[in-house]
């Protein structure tokens, strides 16, 4: 708890931070030896964010840059965004609970209408939009602040880092995690030349900074892939935003045998980005020539379950180009211009004529209706407003599979077009109340009322295809043709989709560097046997090595000592490396006490 | 169908010796523990008698040293050849189980020409295939006999789930399933679970042996034959750092292919929220692990929290209507 729960810490010594992900040492100074050897390197250290001293300091006033700057520090710092991880992650579970509008707004709809009581409040507070919301967009704003004012530092630590040479070996290498420590009959010299070499073949940076000892550090790949991965994350934000900003989306449901020109009014639903010209759109021509559907129908947990989408497809790149037979299906999006097509739905359209009491025909169209489970019950509705004397509407139900008795209502018990009905009731009155827009899926009964059998029973309209029902009064017929499946196609551009692409897949070397190499350092000290303990040294056992080499010949004594951030068991490897990479030994590597 | 009869009589197979495997690994806990009151009680006398010498020549007693970790096993333990033994009974009961498992596994996949992971019932038998697999790669070198049991039960109850709830017959795939991502999202997403679950069930026992090195319980228990708890979380560490890492790619391999077949790459589908929430949860923990002011102990929290969301992503976000969304795919 050293830096951030000292409220007391002020501004200028908050460290945020530092490299190697440790708020506790100075990042300009030190990003390896974070892991509490206390007296290495004397003066060397300086550990800014461990409280100096207890007592109660009298507190700077801070002023308005003062707080700003506090607030910043606060911010960027690593707790923080902790903190702000954890509260990302619980903020986007409401999302997947509730029904949210960008996935399917019709459930929406029918969650408000189940629970008018909450949903007016969850709807205020963003419920349904989760990941539009503002508290959400905060938190990931914050993050992304809190981000960037992290790494730009940390950037410019690591590049002065990345040029820096090793520190100075510390005094007392046996204090070190891994050490150990061997007596040679080279001298000095050739000791310190021997454990070099190890070192540089194990792409250590070195560096002497007295004729005595060597200095080794290695692992800057860690700090670099940590950059890179949270830099790269940065990365796919604006890969998102490219792609809110650039990219568009359009839907069409397209029937059997239809043909569909794109451009900007053509399309069912059109979602364009801020930024996109809707005139520019690509002007491909599709039809779609057939639909290829297949259903698993054996009995079991899986029937009635998809097997096959396979839209047959005749596509030209602009009106009157040359045209080209194309198979969109799912998983297999189709590419015309820079827009991908995709096949995301299907469903039927019964195809429905209405005449009027003369024989002449009013209505006769492809009419889609709108699966609503995985029997594909769909529902649909047939507006004639050129009936007479009141405007028709006719709403209800297309079942593929119908199952017969309607004891349950109209039900489907099978995906594909085994036992085709409609079930529908017809209204009539005002279709437009207003004149206001309204879907072409749903019929607006404000100003209508049912059409009634002579005993004033509903009228209920059962037909098969090729059957035709007369309806009550004078108000002609409907017949039911026949019926044609639909595709429902949504062609999409993604400008931002690269950007994030080649930034996740930075993001995970980064990742993958960050974790997993260690920044280690390693100094090595040589002096010639008997001259006592080391370098600076009073160490109380410094006496005890062995005072001269075996035979009277002339020794040295190399001492080496290995740091290291985090756990590391390769440390200890390399420390026994180069302990025995000092050739001719007189003694084995010393205890490690 | 042949081979879809063979990769259920595995199955059962594999159910039976994991069984046997969990038995075997509670019988070798059983012989871990009194071995550790054992030297304890010899330690326990040695220091007495020192005591008594040092009270005895006017010393201060060295009970400060004795109350800090009073038996932590650390590299002391001395397994007895009994639990040894037993060990590696075990050990050997669940390679062959997770060998049964995998290779039921295959079949089924042989079965039906197509990566065995196309509903719940494959993806349950799949993942526990996963677990079981990396547990008997990593458990002889790193000495893990103590925490077989940890791993095997849930094994077992997750085979049990599958067979008894969540059958289906092998068969032929959705079309939104049918492709080579399948093979590429979902295995890594598994082998990141089988990380996730051996990082789980380490965090857990470092917590229990952390609270009982710090307030030593009256008698010892196969808890403190464990490694030190500080060993024990810097293994949970590693585990779930390559399980962050394995998902960081489950969840770009699942972008690209939700681009591919839903024509954007993020949608906040329900399961991608959980994929993402898992992902943030552990990025905490991460950055927990590395900031020197969170304790160890707290961001084990984390990542305990994390593992809970890993569950709920594999279970309710499939099978319960609130979380419908794309994924909603699996056969139940």
């Amino acid at each position: 708890m050293s830096t951030d729960t000292n409220p007391t810490t002020s501004p200028a010594t908050e460290p945020g931070r530092g490299p190697g992900t440790d708020p506790t040492t100075d990042p300009a100074t030190d990003p390896v030896t974070a892991k509490g050897t206390p007296d290495t390197g004397a003066g060397e250290r300086v550990r800014k964010g461990m409280r100096p001293d207890r007592q109660e300091p009298t507190l700077p006033t801070l002023g308005t840059v003062g707080m700003l700057r506090w607030g910043w520090r606060q911010l960027t710092s690593m707790r923080t965004a902790l903190f702000l991880l954890l509260l990302l992650s619980i903020a986007a579970v409401p999302g997947s609970i509730f029904p949210q509008r960008n996935i399917d707004a019709g459930r929406v709809a029918d969650y408000i209408a189940q629970n008018p009581a909450s949903s007016p409040w969850l709807d205020k507070l963003g419920f349904f939009d989760v990941y539009a919301s503002p508290w959400f967009s905060a938190i990931y704003l914050l993050l992304f602040v809190s981000l960037v004012g992290c790494i730009v530092p940390r950037t410019k630590v690591h590049l002065s880092a990345l040029r820096s040479t090793p520190p100075r070996a510390p005094a007392r290498l046996q204090r070190l995690d891994e050490h150990a420590e061997v007596t040679t009959t080279l001298s000095p010299d050739e000791a310190l030349a021997a454990a070099r070499a190890v070192l540089k073949r194990k792409r250590f940076r070195l560096h002497s900074h007295d004729a005595t000892s060597v200095s080794a550090e290695s692992g800057y790949l860690r700090e670099t892939g940590n950059l890179l991965f949270h830099l790269a994350l940065t990365g796919i934000i604006i890969g998102m935003a490219v792609g809110h900003l650039l990219g568009w989306r359009g839907d069409i449901i397209l029937a059997e045998g239809d043909k569909f020109a794109s451009s900007a009014g053509t399309y069912n639903t059109i979602s364009p980005g801020p930024w996109v010209d809707t005139e520019t759109l690509p002007p491909f021509v599709l039809s779609l020539d057939k639909l290829h559907v297949e259903f698993n129908e054996t009995p079991g947990r899986s029937f009635g379950t998809p097997r096959l989408f396979d839209a047959q497809t005749t596509l030209q790149s602009s009106p009157g180009g040359p045209a080209s037979s194309e198979n969109v299906s799912v998983n297999h999006p189709i590419t015309v211009d820079g827009a991908d097509i995709f096949l995301l739905g299907n469903g039927y359209t019964p195809v429905i004529t209405v005449r009027d009491a003369t024989g002449a025909v009013l209505y006769r169209e492809a009419t889609p209706f709108l699966p609503q489970d995985g029997n594909y019950r769909s529902v649909g509705v047939i507006k004639v407003p050129s009936a007479s004397p009141k405007q028709l509407g006719f709403t209800g139900f297309f079942l593929p599979t119908a199952e017969p008795s309607f004891t349950n209502g109209p039900v489907s018990i099978f995906p594909d077009t085994n036992n085709p009905e409609v079930a529908l009731s017809v209204w009539e009155g005002n279709l437009f109340p207003g004149g206001a827009p309204q879907s072409v899926y749903t019929l607006n009964t404000d100003e209508m009322k049912q059409v009634t059998k002579a005993d004033g029973s509903p009228t209920l309209i059962r037909l098969k295809p090729g059957q035709t029902y007369q309806l009550p009064g004078d108000r002609g017929s409907i017949t039911f043709d026949s019926v044609k499946r639909f595709a429902g196609l949504s062609v999409r551009t993604d400008p931002g989709a690269p950007i994030s692409l080649v930034s996740a897949i930075l993001a995970t070397l980064g990742l993958i560097l960050g974790l997993t190499i260690k920044r280690r350092r390693v100094f090595v000290r040589v002096r010639p046997a008997g001259s006592g303990a080391a370098a600076g040294g009073s160490t109380p056992d410094g006496g005890l090595d062995s005072p001269a080499g075996a035979g009277g010949r002339p020794a040295t004594v190399v001492t080496i000592g290995g740091l290291s951030k985090d756990s590391d068991p390769g440390l200890a490897a390399i420390v026994t490396a180069i302990a025995a990479g000092v050739p001719d030994r007189l003694a084995e590597r010393t205890d490690r006490s | 169908m042949n081979l879809a009869a063979n990769a259920n009589a595995a199955l059962y197979a594999s159910m039976i010796v994991y069984t046997l495997a969990m038995l075997a690994f509670t019988w070798h806990l059983a012989a871990r523990a009194p071995t550790v009151a054992d030297s304890l009680a010899t330690a326990g006398a040695v220091a007495n008698e020192r005591e008594g010498v040092l009270v005895g020549a006017g010393a201060p007693a060295p009970s400060e040293r004795r109350s800090a970790t009073p038996y932590a096993a650390g590299p002391g333990f001395e397994e007895s050849i009994k639990s040894r033994q037993r060990g590696s009974i075990a050990l050997m009961l669940t390679y062959l189980a997770s060998a049964l498992l995998v290779a039921s596994v295959l079949m089924r996949g042989l079965a039906v020409g197509r990566p065995p992971w196309g509903n719940m019932f494959e993806f349950a038998t799949a993942a526990a295939a996963a677990v079981g697999a990396a547990y008997s790669v990593l458990a002889k070198r790193n000495n893990w006999q103590w925490l077989g049991v940890f791993i095997v039960t849930p094994i077992l109850l997750v085979l049990g789930l599958a067979l008894t709830v969540l059958y289906t017959e092998a068969g032929e795939l959705m079309p939104a399933l049918k492709s080579y991502w399948l093979g590429i999202h979902v295995s890594v997403a598994f082998l990141a679970v089988a990380f996730f679950t051996l990082a789980f069930a380490i965090g857990l026992l470092y917590l229990v042996r952390l609270r009982r090195e710090e307030k030593p319980p009256a008698r010892p228990s196969f808890i403190e034959s464990m490694p030190s708890s500080a060993s024990l979380e810097r293994t949970a560490y590693s585990l779930n750092m390559v399980a962050f890492i394995l998902w960081t790619f489950t969840l770009i391999a699942g972008a690209i292919w939700a681009k591919q077949a839903w024509g954007a790459y993020w949608q906040w589908d329900p399961k991608e929220v959980w994929t993402f929430v898992i992902w943030t949860v552990y990025a905490a923990y991460m950055h927990g692990r590395a900031t020197a002011g969170v304790d160890h102990r707290k961001s084990t929290y984390i990542a305990l929290a994390g593992y809970v969301a890993v569950i709920i992503n594999f279970t309710l976000v499939n099978l319960v209507s609130t979380f419908v969304g794309m994924h909603n795919y699996s056969g139940m």
